[in-house]
C-alpha cells in the first residue's frame, strides 16, 4: 500500500523535472541563438529561414573583439561603474530604508511617495535637464556622472524598504531594551538579517548598471571612457554592420553575471530561519 | 606641494572655460596664429570621411587643426548631439544628419548663419539650393548619395533575363523581378529585394511623381507604388515585409550572398560592397548599377535624366563657437562642400554633393568597381530630390507616414484605409 | 565605509539611557525619533534630491511650456494638455499602454510567484533552474528581441510551424499584425521579466517563518489554504512592492517595444514612453512631451496610492 503513492510521487517528480528541462531549454533559446550567431560569418547572421548550426564556425569571433575592438577599456569601465554604483546604491539605500520602515515621524509617508512617484517618470522625459545640469558642473563625459546618476535611485529604498517591514517588530524592540541604539539596530540586527534582500538589490543594480545603454550614449563620447553596450553599438555602423561579433560581445557580457548568480545562490535563499534567529 | 600645482593649474584650466564659455562677449580676435576647429562625427572606425576632410584641410592650411569629436552612428548620433547642444557642449562645426531636424535647429538658434559660404559654393552641388529657409542658409552639403539599382549580371545570365538598360519603368522593374524568381528557380532565392524603410517606397513616389508634396496633405500619390509593391511581395519575387523585419533581413547580405537579383538602394552601397567583395563576406560576382526605374516613359533612357531621391548631408556651424574662430570655420566649410572636398571624398569611395568628372572618375577608378557604360551614366547622371524636404512638418509627418508605411507593408491594413488614415492624422495632429 | 559607521553606532548605544521612551515627554521623543529617522535617510536623500528629484521637477514646469531643447522655454500654461485631449495618437498610446498594463501585471505577478515558489523548495538543481529564469533578464534586449521575431516569423518561425500541427486556417501573423503584435510583446515582456520578479518573490519568501508553516500542516491545512493563509499573509510587504514595480514598469514600457515592433505595424503598439520620445527627440516638442510624461505619472501614482492605501488598511 506504501508503494504506490510513493511511486506516484516519483514519478510526478520525474514529470516535473522534464518539464523543467524543457522550460529551461525554451528559456536559454535565445542564448543558445547568441552564442551560435557569434560563431558565424557576419553575413550568415540574419537569413530567412533561420539557419540553427554555423558553418563554418567563427572561432576567430572571439579573438577578434579583444584584438579588434577595445573589449578590455570597455570591461573595465562597465565593471568599475557597476561596482561603484551597486556599493552606493546597496549602503545608501539600505541605510534610508531604515529610516522608512522603523521609525515614525511626520511626513514620512509623504517622502516615500515622492521617492516611488520619480520611479514613475519615464527617463527618456527629463534626462536633458539632468544632463545640462551635471554638464554645468563640468560633469559630462565622465564616470563620474553615470555613477551619481544610477547610485541615488529610488529603487534600492523601496525595495530594503519592503523587506524590513516583513522582520517581526519584536527583534528590533528586544535590541532596543538590550540598550542598542536605532543605528546599532540597523547594523547588528536588520542588516544580517537582510541578506536575501540585500543579495536581490545587488544583483539587480549590477545588472541594470552593467546592461545600461541610454545613460553612456547620453554621457560618454571618448573612446576611453566607452561601456560593453556603448562599445557594441559601435559594431553597428553607418552602412554596414558587425553582427556577428555583437553577438560575441554579449555573449561575453552575459557570462560574468550568470557566473554571479550562480556563485551567489545561496546569498538569496538565506532565510530568517537559516540564518538562526527566530522571531 | 603637489596640490598647490593641481589647484593652479584648476585656476587656470577654470578661467581658460569661462573664457571660451564666454567667446561671444569676448573681443573677436583674428585667426592668425594655430586654431583649432573641434568637428562632430560619428563612428570613426568605419566612417573615414571626417578624418580625410580634417587631414585634407589641415594640409591646406597647415595652422588649422580639425579636431574630431566622435559621436554614435545611427539615430543615437542626433540624441547624443541634441543633448549636447542642449548642455552646450557641443563642437564648433556638426553635421545635420537627417535633414528633418534641420528646421528645429535652426529655429533653436543652434546655427550660424553661413549664407555667405553657400553663395561662394558651386549651384551646382547637390540639395544645396533648398537649403535656404527665407533666404538665409545655416548648413551646406558635402555629401549626397542617390538612390540607384543594383543588380547582379550572373543572376540575370542564369535566369535568362534581360540586363536593365536605363529604359525601366517601375512596370518592367516588377516583371524582370518576377521573372529572375522563376528563371533562378532556387528556394530563398528572389528576384529583387526591398529593404523595410518607409523610403524605399515612399523617397520614390515622392520624387518621381508629379505635384506630389509631404504637407500638400494629399498621400494619394503614394497608392500606385504601394500597389505595385504589395504584388511583388504576394507573387514571391521579393521577400516578405514581415520576413524581413521578423528575421531582421539585412540588404548587405542579402544583395551580397546572391540571395536577391536585384536591390534597388543609396550609392553608398558601392563602397561597402566592393570592400565586402574584397574582404570575402560577400561572394564574388559581377554586378552592375543601372538608374532606379521610373514612374512612366518620360523619364527613361540614356537620353534623359532619371529621377531618383536622397538626402544631402551637411554641415553647420554651431552658434555657440568662439568669434574668434568663425572665420576660420566658414573657410573649413567652403573647402569641405567645395571641388577640394568633393575630391578628397571621391578617393576614398564617397559620393559627395559635388559630382563632377573628376568624382566620377575617382570612383570609378576605385578595383572592383563596374566599368560598364551604364554603371557610369547611372552613377554621374540623375536629378536628385530630397526625401525630408526642408519644412517645419516634415519631421512630425514622416513619423505619420513611417506608421502607414508599417500598416500597409505588414498587410494590415488595406492601402486607400492606411492613406487617407495618414492624412487624416497629419490634418489632426500637425495642422 | 561600514565598519567606521558600526563602531560609531556601537558606542552611541552603549551611552543610552536604558529604555529613554519611559523617561522623555513625548514631543522631545518625537523630535528625537523624527532626527534619527532623518540622519538614516539623508545620505540617500540628498543625492536623490538634486541628482532625480530636481530634474523631475523641471520637467513638470516644463510641460507648461513649448519648448524645443535649445532655445529657452515659453510658458503656455496649460495648452499642451488641451491639445492631449484632441490628440489620437496620444489616446492610441494610453490605450495600447493600458492594454499592455492590464495583461502583463497579473501574468507576470502569477509567473513569477509561481516560480519563486517552486525553486524556493528544496529541489534538486534548483540552482541552475533559477540561474536559468534569470538568464531573460540579464541577457541584452537585442538579442532577446531578435530572437522572438525570428520564432514569431508568419513563414519561418517555430511557433507557427508547431501551431499549424493543430490549427487549419490562418495563423496568427504575431508581430506583424495589427490584432497579435500586443499579445506577441506581452508573451515577450512577461518572459523577460519573469526571473526578475521571481528574484524579489524568493527575497521575500525567506522571510516566511517555518514554524507558522509546521503549525498549520499539524492541523490539517493542505497546500494551498497554506499558502492563502501562512505564505501570502507574511509576503504582503513583498507582494506590494512587486505589484507597485510591475505596474509602473508595465505603464513605463519602452526598450521592449522599441526593439520588438517599434510601435507597428501602424500604431498597434505604440505605448506612451515611446510616444514621449516621440514628440521629444524626433519632434522636438519637449513641452508637449513632458505634458504626457507628467499624464504617466499621474496614472502610475495614482495606482501606486490605492495600492499603499490597501496596504495600510491590511496592516492596520
Amino acid at each position: 500500500m506504501a508503494a504506490r503513492p510513493s511511486a506516484l510521487r516519483r514519478s510526478g517528480r520525474v514529470l516535473l523535472y522534464v518539464v523543467m528541462i524543457v522550460a529551461a531549454a525554451g528559456i536559454m533559446l535565445p542564448f543558445a541563438w547568441m552564442v551560435i550567431s557569434s560563431l558565424k560569418q557576419n553575413n550568415q547572421v540574419f537569413t530567412a529561414p533561420v539557419q540553427w548550426i554555423p558553418a563554418p564556425v567563427q572561432w576567430r569571433n572571439y579573438l577578434d573583439i579583444w584584438v579588434k575592438a577595445d573589449m578590455v577599456t570597455w570591461v573595465r569601465n562597465t565593471l568599475v561603474l557597476s561596482v561603484a554604483v551597486t556599493l552606493l546604491q546597496v549602503l545608501t539605500g539600505s541605510f534610508a530604508a531604515y529610516g522608512f520602515a522603523k521609525m515614525r515621524f511626520p511626513g514620512r509617508d509623504a517622502l516615500f511617495l515622492l521617492y516611488i512617484g520619480t520611479i514613475a517618470v519615464p527617463w527618456q522625459s527629463y534626462m536633458i535637464p539632468q544632463f545640462q545640469m551635471l554638464s554645468s558642473w563640468g560633469l559630462n563625459n565622465t564616470l563620474w556622472a553615470i555613477m551619481l546618476l544610477q547610485a541615488f535611485g529610488a529603487f534600492g529604498v523601496f525595495l530594503m524598504k519592503q523587506y524590513y517591514e516583513s522582520i517581526p517588530d519584536s527583534l528590533s524592540e528586544a535590541a532596543r531594551i538590550d540598550g542598542l541604539s536605532e543605528y546599532g539596530i540597523w547594523w547588528r540586527i536588520i542588516m544580517p538579517l537582510s541578506v536575501p534582500a540585500l543579495a536581490s538589490l545587488t544583483i539587480i543594480t549590477f545588472v541594470s548598471t552593467w546592461n545600461d545603454y541610454l545613460g553612456p550614449l547620453i554621457y560618454l563620447r571618448d573612446r576611453s571612457l566607452w561601456t560593453i553596450q556603448l562599445g557594441l553599438q559601435s559594431f553597428i555602423g553607418e552602412y554596414n554592420a558587425e553582427h556577428a561579433l555583437i553577438m560575441t560581445g554579449s555573449v561575453l557580457s552575459v557570462l560574468p553575471i550568470a557566473l554571479i548568480f550562480l556563485l551567489g545562490q545561496r546569498y538569496f535563499v538565506e532565510g530568517i530561519a537559516t540564518t538562526g534567529v527566530k522571531g | 606641494m603637489n596640490r598647490k600645482i593641481m589647484s593652479a593649474v584648476g585656476v587656470a584650466a577654470a578661467a581658460a572655460l569661462t573664457l571660451t564659455g564666454c567667446g561671444g562677449e569676448s573681443e573677436p580676435a583674428a585667426a592668425d596664429g594655430p586654431v583649432t576647429l573641434t568637428l562632430a562625427g560619428w563612428d570613426f572606425a568605419s566612417t573615414p570621411e571626417f578624418q580625410t576632410l580634417a587631414d585634407a584641410y589641415h594640409e591646406a592650411n597647415p595652422d588649422v587643426t580639425v579636431e574630431l569629436k566622435e559621436y554614435p552612428a545611427g539615430d543615437d548620433y542626433d540624441t547624443a548631439l541634441t543633448a549636447d547642444l542642449a548642455a552646450g557642449a557641443a563642437p564648433d562645426v556638426f553635421i545635420v544628419k537627417n535633414l528633418k531636424n534641420y528646421v528645429t535647429f535652426t529655429e533653436g538658434g543652434t546655427l550660424l548663419d553661413i549664407s555667405d559660404v553657400a553663395a561662394e559654393l558651386d549651384p551646382a552641388t547637390g540639395g544645396l539650393e533648398p537649403m535656404a529657409i527665407d533666404g538665409v542658409t545655416y548648413a551646406v552639403p558635402y555629401r549626397q548619395d542617390s538612390w540607384l539599382l543594383y543588380y547582379n549580371k550572373e543572376l540575370f545570365e542564369k535566369a535568362g533575363v534581360d540586363l536593365p538598360d536605363g529604359s525601366w519603368t517601375w512596370d518592367d522593374y516588377a516583371e524582370a523581378a518576377e521573372q529572375l524568381t522563376e528563371g533562378i528557380g532556387e528556394k530563398q532565392v528572389t528576384g529583387t529585394y526591398l529593404h523595410s524603410w518607409q523610403s524605399t517606397v515612399q523617397g520614390f513616389a515622392l520624387a518621381q511623381s508629379e505635384g506630389a508634396s509631404l504637407d500638400g496633405g494629399d498621400f494619394s500619390f503614394l497608392a500606385p507604388y504601394y500597389e505595385r509593391v504589395l504584388a511583388m511581395q504576394d507573387a514571391g519575387a521579393q521577400p516578405s515585409y514581415a520576413t524581413v523585419t521578423t528575421n531582421e533581413l539585412t540588404y548587405q547580405a542579402q544583395f551580397g550572398t546572391q540571395k536577391s537579383a536585384m536591390l534597388p538602394m543609396g550609392s553608398w552601397y558601392i563602397g561597402t560592397l566592393v570592400a565586402e567583395q574584397e574582404s570575402g563576406a560577400a561572394d564574388t560576382f559581377e554586378w552592375g548599377i543601372a538608374p532606379i526605374p521610373q514612374l512612366d516613359e518620360s523619364t527613361t533612357g540614356t537620353e534623359s535624366t532619371p529621377v531618383t531621391f536622397g538626402d544631402p548631408t551637411t554641415m553647420g556651424i554651431n552658434a555657440g563657437i568662439d568669434e574668434a574662430k568663425i572665420e576660420t570655420a566658414k573657410d573649413f566649410l567652403t573647402f569641405a562642400a567645395g571641388p577640394d572636398g568633393a575630391a578628397a571624398l571621391a578617393g576614398i569611395g564617397i559620393t559627395p554633393a559635388l559630382i563632377d568628372d573628376a568624382v566620377a572618375d575617382a570612383i570609378f577608378g576605385l578595383e572592383g568597381v563596374p566599368q560598364d557604360d551604364l554603371s557610369r551614366f547611372a552613377y554621374a547622371t540623375h536629378e536628385t530630390l530630397p526625401e525630408n524636404p526642408v519644412g517645419q512638418k516634415t519631421a512630425a509627418i514622416q513619423t505619420i507616414l513611417g506608421e502607414a508605411h508599417s500598416a500597409i507593408m505588414s498587410e494590415s491594413t488595406p492601402v486607400d484605409e492606411a492613406l487617407a488614415e495618414a492624412e487624416e492624422r497629419v490634418a489632426n495632429e500637425v495642422g | 565605509m561600514a565598519t567606521p559607521v558600526a563602531h560609531e553606532q556601537r558606542t552611541l548605544g552603549f551611552t543610552q539611557p536604558e529604555r529613554p521612551q519611559l523617561r522623555a515627554p513625548r514631543t522631545s521623543l518625537r523630535l528625537r525619533n523624527a532626527l534619527i529617522g532623518w540622519t538614516f535617510i539623508l545620505p540617500n536623500f540628498l543625492g536623490f534630491a538634486v541628482l532625480t528629484l530636481a530634474p523631475v521637477a523641471t520637467l513638470f514646469y516644463i510641460s507648461l511650456t513649448s519648448w524645443n531643447i535649445f532655445g529657452a522655454a515659453q510658458w503656455v500654461g496649460l495648452d499642451n494638455f488641451a491639445r492631449l485631449i484632441g490628440d489620437k495618437s496620444f489616446h492610441t498610446a494610453l490605450g495600447n499602454t493600458f492594454y499592455y498594463a492590464a495583461l502583463h501585471i497579473p501574468i507576470t505577478i502569477v509567473v513569477s510567484l509561481s516560480l519563486a515558489l517552486l525553486l524556493n523548495q528544496k529541489l534538486r538543481g534548483a540552482a541552475f533552474f533559477r540561474t536559468v529564469a534569470f538568464f531573460p533578464y540579464i541577457t541584452s534586449i537585442v538579442a532577446v528581441a531578435v530572437v522572438w521575431n525570428m520564432l514569431f516569423s508568419p513563414e519561418f518561425g517555430p511557433i507557427n510551424q508547431f501551431l499549424s500541427l493543430f490549427v487549419d486556417g490562418d495563423l496568427p501573423g504575431w508581430t506583424v499584425s495589427k490584432d497579435w503584435a500586443m499579445p506577441a510583446v506581452i508573451i515577450v515582456g512577461t518572459w523577460k521579466d519573469m526571473g526578475y520578479y521571481m528574484l524579489l518573490f524568493l527575497a521575500g519568501l525567506q522571510t516566511v517563518p517555518g514554524e507558522l508553516h509546521e503549525a498549520a500542516r499539524i492541523d490539517g491545512a493542505n497546500a494551498w489554504q497554506r499558502f492563502w493563509n501562512v505564505t501570502l499573509p507574511c509576503l504582503r510587504p513583498t507582494m506590494f512592492f512587486v505589484t507597485v514595480m510591475v505596474t509602473i514598469q508595465s505603464f513605463k514600457v519602452f526598450d521592449l517595444i522599441l526593439v520588438m515592433t517599434d510601435g507597428g505595424p501602424g500604431q498597434a503598439t505604440l505605448v506612451l514612453s515611446q510616444y514621449i520620445y516621440q514628440k521629444g527627440f524626433e519632434q522636438f516638442e519637449f513641452g508637449y512631451a513632458s505634458s504626457v510624461a507628467v499624464v504617466l505619472f499621474l496614472i502610475c501614482i495614482l495606482v501606486t496610492v490605492v495600492q499603499f492605501l490597501y496596504n495600510k488598511r491590511k496592516e492596520a
